[in-house]
Formats: structure tokens, sequence, C-alpha cells
């Protein structure tokens, strides 16, 4: 079995109308047992921005841990919040330090630009990023999310829909995978 | 893998009350490379039982050889034509002969019953059977397979008293989504692509409708 499927993740963001939603599953799973259903996959690293890490759960918690330390660092030096752009280029950066050792994750980044633009991203675990103007996936039940993502998404969503549309398509996607599932978190900006 | 005519494909199948609909599309690829963009993945085995399959042609090829063959017989037996349900069940019986050299062959049958209901089969490799409401098999189920679920929720087999399986949805509604199931799972499934191919049966017979899909 492969290191990604270890424990099990579904992530997927998805872009609206000066808006963003990013949803996770929640459960976290040891193979094929279940060790909890209300695991938290989405971090918020500041107010307009959230990063959710799939893969194994150790990294994704070690990651996440580095992750609000730079930024920390950002705040106190620069004394603004960083762009999500720029903390995309960030986690690309840590992730390619360990590119012989990586850690086992794959992070989705969501976060609202300058004008309240969305802006979606997501890496492989050494820090290649896709950045997309849909939507991204992430986790062992990605294929199942490209498709209902696909199929369920319009441009220029607002809010609420977004939310519908969104939580329609996480909870069919990980209904088709035995490693993700328990419900799902959603965050709408 | 070079040099293996896999039909990577799509196909979906969805059961209606009077209708059933079976499409696939229309690519034969190997590796990362295009075969053909113009192969019928759909084979019509009885008046009313067409079958899709997805794995090595080699063996969708024989498989269907050899059902044409017990058909024939079944006809001459019998004087009349086999009924989906037997279809099924006989494609099933064949497929488990080969069970310790399976045909690499996932197929999905499609069809009217005795009584003009839509029925759905799908199959593994080794002949394990189930009717649904829909199905989907090859590279683009993974995809297609949540939506469908979502659209066409279908109650579960195990319920008593035993509900209906077939979808709701008229016969327009249910081409329409099967119009959207592959358009999306041709954006972003490689092996998916070119052109759809839609099979209809319905009390009136059967008829063949085409579409285009992107052929990148």
């Amino acid at each position: 079995m492969s290191i990604f499927e270890y424990n099990g993740s579904a992530l997927v963001a998805m872009v609206g109308k000066n808006c963003f939603a990013i949803a996770s599953d929640r459960r976290l799973g040891v193979q094929l047992q279940t060790i909890a259903t209300d695991f938290q996959r989405i971090y918020k690293i500041h107010e307009n921005l959230f990063i959710g890490l799939s893969g194994l759960a150790t990294d994704a918690q070690t990651l996440y841990q580095r992750l609000v330390f730079r930024h920390k660092l950002y705040q106190l030096r620069e004394e603004r919040n960083m762009k999500p752009e720029t903390f995309a280029s960030l986690v690309s950066a840590i992730l390619y330090e360990k590119r012989f050792g990586p850690y086992f994750c794959q992070p989705v980044i969501a976060g609202l630009g300058d004008d309240n633009k969305p802006f979606i991203c997501t890496m492989d675990s050494i820090g290649a990023k896709e950045l997309a103007k849909d939507f991204v996936v992430a986790g062992t039940a990605s294929e199942s999310l490209y498709g209902a993502c696909e199929a369920m998404f319009k441009p220029d969503m607002e809010a609420e829909e977004l939310f519908e549309t969104l939580s329609q398509a996480l909870l069919s996607s990980v209904d088709r995978d035995c490693l993700s599932g328990w419900g799902g978190h959603v965050y709408v900006v | 893998m070079e040099g293996e005519p896999l039909i990577y494909l799509t196909c979906v199948a969805i059961a209606g009350a009077d209708y059933c609909v079976i499409a696939a599309d229309t690519r034969m690829s190997t590796g990362y490379s295009i075969l053909t963009r113009d192969y019928s993945k759909i084979c019509q085995l009885a008046e009313k039982s067409v079958m899709a399959s997805s794995g090595f042609q080699a063996d969708v090829r024989a498989l269907q050889k050899v059902l044409a063959a017990r058909h024939l017989i079944y006809q001459h037996q019998h004087n009349k034509q086999m009924s989906c349900p037997a279809m099924a069940q006989l494609l099933s019986n064949t497929l488990y002969y080969k069970r310790f050299f399976p045909y690499y062959a996932f197929n999905v049958l499609g069809g009217l019953d005795n009584e003009g209901k839509g029925c759905v089969f799908t199959y593994d490799a080794v002949g394990s059977y189930e009717r649904v409401g829909y199905s989907s098999q090859g590279s683009g189920s993974t995809l297609i397979m949540p939506f469908l679920d979502n659209q066409l929720k279908s109650p579960s087999p195990l319920l008593l008293p035993a509900q209906d399986a077939v979808t709701p949805l008229s016969e327009p509604e249910a081409i329409d989504l099967v119009k959207t199931c592959f358009a999306s799972a041709t954006e972003r499934d490689i092996y998916t692509g070119d052109k759809l191919e839609i099979v209809v049966l319905n009390a009136n017979g059967i008829r063949r409708d085409y579409m285009e899909l992107r052929k990148d």
C-alpha cells in the first residue's frame, strides 16, 4: 500500500465569485481501521488564507506547525499578512527542501488576494505548484473528486451555491472511496 | 504499456422505467498513443440486450463471439430471443467458466427485461454481477460514478421490501445526464474522448446517436 494511502484523505478547493471554499473529509484511519471521525485537515493561516494537507497525517501536522511558525515570523517582520501567492511559494520551497526525503503530503492552498480575488493552488509532495482557475483536488479520493467537481462546477458561483456544490461533490466522491469519509468540513470565505 | 490494445474506455449505462441508455466513447488507445478514434465498443447481443466492455480488446471480441454463438443455439432450441436477465446470467457463467484464466473484460450489460423496464447489470472480470439502476466501467468510471450517485441515488439492493432500481428520469433527461458525464470525464481522463456513442433501447426498438467529444 502506498504511503499516501496510509491515512486516507479527501481535499478539494473551489473558486467562486469573489469567494472561495475549501473542504475536507473527517476520517483518520490506519489503513483499513478508522481511528477518528473528526480529524481536522484544513488549517487557518490567517483570516483570508487556508491550507489543507492531505496524505500522511503526521507529516501534515508537522508541516502545518512549520508553516505557522514561518508565517508568524513573516508577520513580525513585515507587519502584515502573507499574500496567498507568496504563501504558496513558501510551501513549495519548504517541500522542495526535502526533495530526497519528502513530506508525504499534498497541500491545497486557498486564499483571497488583493481586491478579494480568490486564489487556489495545489502541489505534489515535492512542491510542484499547480494553479487552477476552477477547482483543485488532493487525497485518496482525488479521481472521484475530479469527476464530481468537473461535472458540478460552474464559474462565478455565489457563496451559498458554492457551499452546496462543494459539499455535494465532496460527499458523493468520498462515498466511493473507502479510505475517506465520515462527513466533511467546509470553509467558505 | 505499449503494444497492448487495452481499451481504457469509459462506458456508462442507465436504466429507466421503460428505456435503457448505454453509452461509450469511441477511442482506442494503447499506452499514451491513440490507435483509432472511431471504434465501437457497444455490441448488441440480443434484441433487447446490449453490452459495452472495457479491457483487453482480443478478450472482449472472443467473449462477444462466444455469447453470440450461445444466443444462436438458444434461439434454435427455444424459438425466441434471450431476455436481458437471461443474457446477464449467461454472461456471468461464461466469465466464471474462465475463472483461472479470465477474460480481461469489464462489462456492463443493458437492456429491457420481460416487463419492458430498463435493466443494467454490472460485472467484474470473473463474472460477479448485480442488477443496478446505473453503472459505469473503465478508466473514467472513478470520475463518473460519484456524479451518477449524486444525481441518480439508487436505493440499496439490500432493502426490504425490494425497491425499484430504475431511475425516475425521462429518456431525454437521462441522455443529457450521460452527455454531461462524458463531457466531464473527457476533460480529466486522457483515455476518454473523440466521439460518444449512445445506444438507447426502448419499446420502439434500438437507436444509436453520436456526439462529438474533445479530441485531445
